[in-house]
């Protein structure tokens, strides 16, 4: 057995929480190993412990058949294992030569740079693509910064090469590109570890997989072997059953968007004139590969992002384009933000707080020199139970404390108290386990049927797919097709990367 | 953290911990001020006074004997003012360094009305409080324009702010104010009905302002909706923007009021004390606000009490002054090394070091 | 010819009151760009002041005791600070201000108790060196300088050089960056950022030794005059650049090296007014950094104010 790494029995824990909980893993020389696993099943966790980062609370590293302890990242790397994260570990002000000397120390800084430079144009000549070292990094797009990534950890000579979730901010053709090449490197003898949660990518490029569940290792095997419901069931646990979407009578508009132009500081146009609209009892799904001004979409809709031009009607709260968020809110917009930590909630502050908010600023809750706070923790109680938001000690617990997908619940059911004329969610689902995620489906299906009109913007077509009334596709800042639900995936995954 | 690497084997590592009981915390922050006093007294002793005169002279005269414990409340006025101050601008993350120029302006302002015998004696002093808390907000206000408008960090901008207050109160001093009577750079005494009242101790009005503050003060944090729009604008203003909390008008006004409050401080020193304008009158009270905000974590009750603490360590620094010649500035080094005492230990409450095999 | 005779001297003195800015904001860069906001100048720059004056006084009368003596005291302070916020990560805003307050406190009580107030000292000499002193005499007001004004150069050089052009400024520069790539690049970020802190401490107590040992050639309480505020300011001015730093501190040493000399000169403006003017341009010069749409904070170390933390989870 030629077993280059081998994890065994890892446990880990975060502030009592069990993130490993004696996992297994092992590496063969010239393999691409798929690591399969919903969010939170401890994927890069555990890899961060095979490259150094977290020291493991128990267990054995076995790194070519010896047991070693990794003191420290610079310890595994002289041990030959490169990790690519999900959020590059690069500097953004420095060229791609620096940030790829930094990491691979060449001597003296002048005489380090040429060579770095000589040793980027030979390795990026094996691999099949170009970088230019002269390039501040944060001149380069996501998959530019990616091989970035790639070279630097190949120079500092790794044998195994551990790539965190590469594909999530790639296009479909780029993410072929990449998986294409590691193809490649694993012919040449590197060993190859793919952590992911999509399916295809599995069995298109994985010589064998290895399944993760709850910090723990639940199967190894060549996927080939297997079938895609098999897979499916082994990395859930039990199948769930995709949501249903009734018919329902779609009625009046209740949002027009048209001519829509945002801005960013730097002058580049992020928006260029965006038009679409939604009724009541319909949800519209945007579709597209992240970066493509979703985010600003979002922001100009919910009133965070300025408006360059164009112009943006809500029923019940009318031109709204330039009017603070509240106005908007008090119209009836609700919004489910990306990062939920971020811009929906304030993790310092109790769950009442946070649930109350909304109605505290719609005077719900007594006059403006009184809370009531009663009432607050009473109407709290009721919506945690009502949307099953779990790992509650007590309403005064810190919102920060919740799971990314309780916390999510807990969003859901202040955004759709009440009976909004507008959703506007952005990936809802994003990083939240199998279960969660379906709840949160159920729960925007449920205020379609309701009447409510929803705005959908995900990454995950998939999920737009399932959910979504009518389908436009975003590219470059601008609406470059839309479908009717059924929608041919085909036509809109051909529809995202086509049109420049 | 990385580990260290003269260790054989395993690492220490170093884990946040979210969740440490109420009490536990109290007990470390009040065990880190007691290392930071014991600190501060060793450097006394070194400094030249017995430890016994300090034991006497820190907590049996200044507790026990009537006249010392009317000086302390009569120290603690002011500081509660400066210390609401400082809790109220930190509350939203505005960086408030200005607290003494805004003292400054606040009694320039109410002098300015002395001065120029505004008004009708009757309604001098509320007048003179009102102007005190406008010229304090106005300057705040200016700090909190800069940034807001061209982007200029008001940790730099307060302070700097500072020293221009003070050239213009030395200006004054020196110049057009300057009392003709005996030619010191002071203001001419205050008329009695500018001073503000003293019913017998304890009820003095200084004191009466300082309580009205407090509870107003904690009113609006606690219990008034302002208080939740500023809780979730110091926890996340990104978040608060998008639920429609009116960030900017909540910074705006706890910069205002911050601005009001180191302003009546101002005011109630140069009335209180020397019922005259003087050049340094405000020595030592813009950091205590910070260290009183800081150890009673913005919160206006506990800020009232550690207020009162200060004013203990003030009382004592003005007697150590005049028995051991020990310098002023003795106090704020007594206050800087309780800030890095209780800051270090909130290390503690927030990680747990841990050892790895 | 009295308005070129005022230019001369004005002019002549504008390096000696350039050259604390320069220095303390230069210390600034070395420790920010580590990625450690550092508001401890006004501190430092008493401790150097203080020791540089102590050690004249109490050992000997010579600028190679008291320089180092005041780098070394600030080195020492530096420490102090590094390891709160570095090692304990005490928020960088707060344990700057202590120690300020600490610095403000200690100065003032050890001077007054070892009574090195208003002594003066010989302090340092002026001197002119070569090819300058073969130009006319009536230049001479203009070359006629400390010896470590004109070492100048050679350390914005030096520290330009090793922050720019060496590995470890590269190393230093991605800790106060992006301090997780500087991590999982295997390099010691508490290592680098303690290290830059102590070495930026030592430049600012140097700043500190030469204005009192330069400068006033005597100790009294406070004596520093906000100049520590200025620095701080200079720094984002800068951009984080010690080239710039260095021409902003050109322009605060021609304001400042006026002040003096317009009483002088016979001019009558309020002299509280124009004491305060090194405080309003400073405030001023913000407003002119912080216009347009990017505003200052642009060139910004990514990690400025932010302590490391790599096992932490939300």
């Amino acid at each position: 057995m030629d077993s280059v790494l081998e994890l065994r029995a890892i446990r880990k824990s975060f502030a009592g929480f069990a993130a490993l909980d004696g996992a297994d893993f092992t590496l063969r020389r010239g393999e691409v190993h798929a690591l399969l696993g919903e969010n939170g099943a401890g994927k890069s966790s555990l890899m961060n412990v095979a490259a150094g980062l977290y020291a493991p609370d128990g267990g054995r590293i076995l790194i070519g058949g010896r047991e070693q302890r990794l003191g420290g990242p610079r310890e595994a790397t002289a041990q030959g294992i490169g990790m690519v994260h999900q959020h590059f570990h690069l500097v953004k002000p420095f060229t791609v030569a620096e940030n790829i000397l930094l990491a691979n120390p060449r001597g003296r800084f002048s005489r380090g740079i040429e060579t770095i430079e000589r040793e980027i144009a030979f390795c990026t000549n094996m691999l099949g693509f170009v970088v230019d070292p002269h390039r501040r990094l944060d001149s380069l797009s996501v998959a530019e910064q990616q091989r970035v990534e790639i070279v630097k950890v190949l120079l500092g000579g790794a044998t195994i090469i551990i790539l965190d979730e590469p594909t999530a901010v790639l296009t479909d053709e780029e993410a072929d590109g990449l998986l294409t090449t590691m193809r490649r490197l694993a012919a040449q003898g590197t060993a190859v570890v793919l952590v992911t949660h999509k399916l295809r990518e599995v069995t298109r490029y994985a010589d064998r997989v290895t399944i993760m569940r709850g910090g723990r290792h639940v199967a190894a095997c060549d996927p080939k072997t297997m079938s895609t419901a098999q897979l499916t069931e082994l990395t859930v646990g039990v199948a769930l059953p995709s949501p249903v979407r009734e018919k329902t009578a779609r009625g009046e508009l209740r949002l027009i968007v048209a001519g829509l132009r945002v801005e960013h500081e730097t002058g580049r146009t992020a928006l260029d004139g965006v038009g679409f609209q939604v009724r009541a009892g319909e949800i519209y799904g945007i579709a597209g590969v992240s970066g493509n001004g979703q985010s600003e979409l979002v922001g100009a809709l919910t009133g965070t992002t300025a408006v360059a031009a164009g112009d943006i009607w809500m029923s019940g709260a009318g031109h709204i384009a330039d009017r603070p968020p509240a106005i908007r809110r008090s119209g009836g917009l609700a919004a489910i933000p990306a990062d939920r930590y971020a811009q929906a909630l304030a993790g310092g502050l109790s769950i009442t707080d946070n649930y109350a908010v909304a109605g505290v600023m719609a005077g719900r809750y007594g006059p403006w020199g009184w809370l009531d706070r009663k009432a607050m923790a009473k109407a709290a109680a009721a919506a945690v139970r009502a949307f099953d938001v779990q790992g509650v000690r007590g309403l005064k617990q810190r919102a920060g404390l919740l799971s990314g997908g309780n916390a999510q619940k807990l969003v859901l059911a202040r955004e759709l108290a009440g009976d909004p004329v507008l959703i506007v969610a952005h990936g809802p689902s994003r990083g939240l386990d199998a279960r969660a995620c379906a709840a949160v489906h159920e729960r925007l299906l449920a205020a379609r049927a309701r009447g409510n009109a929803v705005v959908l913007v995900s990454d995950d077509l998939d999920e737009v797919i399932g959910l979504a009334d009518r389908i436009g596709v975003m590219s470059r800042g601008r609406i470059v097709a839309e479908f009717d639900a059924p929608a041919d995936r085909q036509a809109i995954g051909r529809a995202m990367v086509d049109h420049g | 953290m990385a580990s260290p690497s003269f260790l054989p084997a395993g690492r220490l590592n170093l884990e946040i911990r979210t969740n440490l009981a109420m009490g536990r915390q109290m007990l470390i922050l009040v065990g880190a001020a007691l290392i930071g006093i014991l600190v501060s007294a060793a450097i006394l002793v070194a400094a030249g006074v017995p430890f016994g005169e300090l034991l006497s002279e820190f907590v049996i005269q200044t507790l026990l004997d009537p006249a010392s414990r009317q000086a302390v409340l009569a120290q603690a006025g002011p500081l509660v003012l400066v210390g609401l101050a400082g809790s109220v601008a930190f509350r939203t993350r505005f960086w408030n360094l200005g607290l003494e120029g805004q003292m400054i302006w606040g009694s320039i302002a109410a002098t300015a009305l002395s001065v120029f015998d505004f008004g009708p004696p009757g309604v001098r002093l509320p007048l003179m409080l009102a102007a005190a808390a406008t010229a304090g907000l106005a300057w705040s206000g200016l700090a909190f324009y800069l940034k807001e408008r061209f982007r200029v960090n008001e940790i730099i901008s307060t302070l700097l702010l500072n020293y221009v207050a003070l050239y213009l109160l030395l200006d004054l001093l020196y110049g057009a104010w300057q009392d003709p009577k005996d030619s010191f750079p002071h203001s001419p005494q205050f008329r009695d009905f500018e001073r503000l009242p003293d019913w017998g101790w304890p009820i003095h009005g200084e004191l009466l302002l300082a309580l009205l503050a407090t509870v107003a003060v904690f009113w609006l944090l606690s219990l008034s909706r302002f208080g939740l729009y500023i809780r979730f604008v110091h926890e996340n203003k990104g978040a608060a923007r998008a639920l429609g909390v009116p960030v900017r008008a909540v910074m705006l006004a706890s910069v205002l009021l911050s601005g009001a409050l180191a302003g009546w401080g101002g005011f109630i020193i140069t009335d209180v004390q020397e019922g005259r304008l003087t050049q340094s009158f405000f020595d030592g009270y813009g950091f205590s606000g910070i260290l009183i905000a800081f150890l009673a974590r913005n919160n206006p009750l506990a800020a009232a009490m550690v207020a009162v603490l200060i004013a203990v360590l003030f009382v004592t620094g003005q007697s150590l002054q005049i028995f051991y010649q020990i310098p002023f500035s003795m106090v704020q080094l007594i206050e800087a090394i309780i800030v890095m005492t209780v800051a270090a230990s909130e290390f503690l409450i927030r990680h747990r070091l841990r050892w790895v095999a | 010819m009295a308005i070129c005779e005022f230019i001369v001297n004005w002019a002549g003195g504008v390096p000696a009151t350039a050259l604390p800015y320069a220095l303390a904001a230069l210390g600034l860069i070395v420790s920010e760009r580590a990625g450690v906001l550092n508001l401890t100048a006004e501190g430092l720059l008493l401790v150097g002041a203080l020791a540089g004056i102590g050690a004249s006084l109490a050992i000997a009368d010579r600028p190679w005791v008291a320089l180092p003596a005041a780098v070394l005291a600030a080195m020492a302070v530096g420490l102090l600070f590094a390891g709160l916020v570095v090692l304990l990560r005490v928020n960088q805003v707060i344990a700057g201000l202590a120690v300020v307050f600490f610095c403000q406190g200690l100065t003032s009580l050890l001077g007054t108790l070892a009574e090195w107030q208003n002594h003066p000292i010989s302090g340092l000499g002026k001197l002119i060196v070569w090819p300058l002193s073969e130009l006319p005499a009536g230049t001479h007001a203009l070359f006629q300088q400390d010896g470590l004004v004109y070492a100048l150069l050679p350390i914005f050089y030096g520290v330009h050089r090793v922050l720019f052009k060496s590995m470890t400024g590269l190393r230093l520069r991605a800790v106060g960056e992006a301090p997780e790539a500087a991590d999982s690049a295997g390099l010691g970020v508490t290592r680098y950022r303690v290290l830059a802190v102590v070495a930026g401490s030592a430049l600012i107590g140097l700043a500190g030794g030469y204005l009192a040992v330069g400068g006033t050639k005597m100790w009294f309480g406070g004596m520093t005059g906000g100049r520590g505020w200025i620095a701080v300011a200079l720094v984002i001015f800068a951009r984080w650049r010690p080239w710039r730093a260095l021409f902003g501190a050109l322009l605060f040493g021609c304001i400042e090296s006026m002040v003096p000399r317009i009483a002088a000169a016979g001019i009558s403006v309020p002299q509280y007014f124009i004491l305060m003017t090194p405080y309003l341009v400073t405030i001023a010069v913000m407003v002119w950094a912080g216009r347009g749409k990017g505003g200052a904070d642009l060139d910004e170390p990514g990690a400025l104010g932010r302590p490391h933390v790599r096992e932490e989870r939300r």
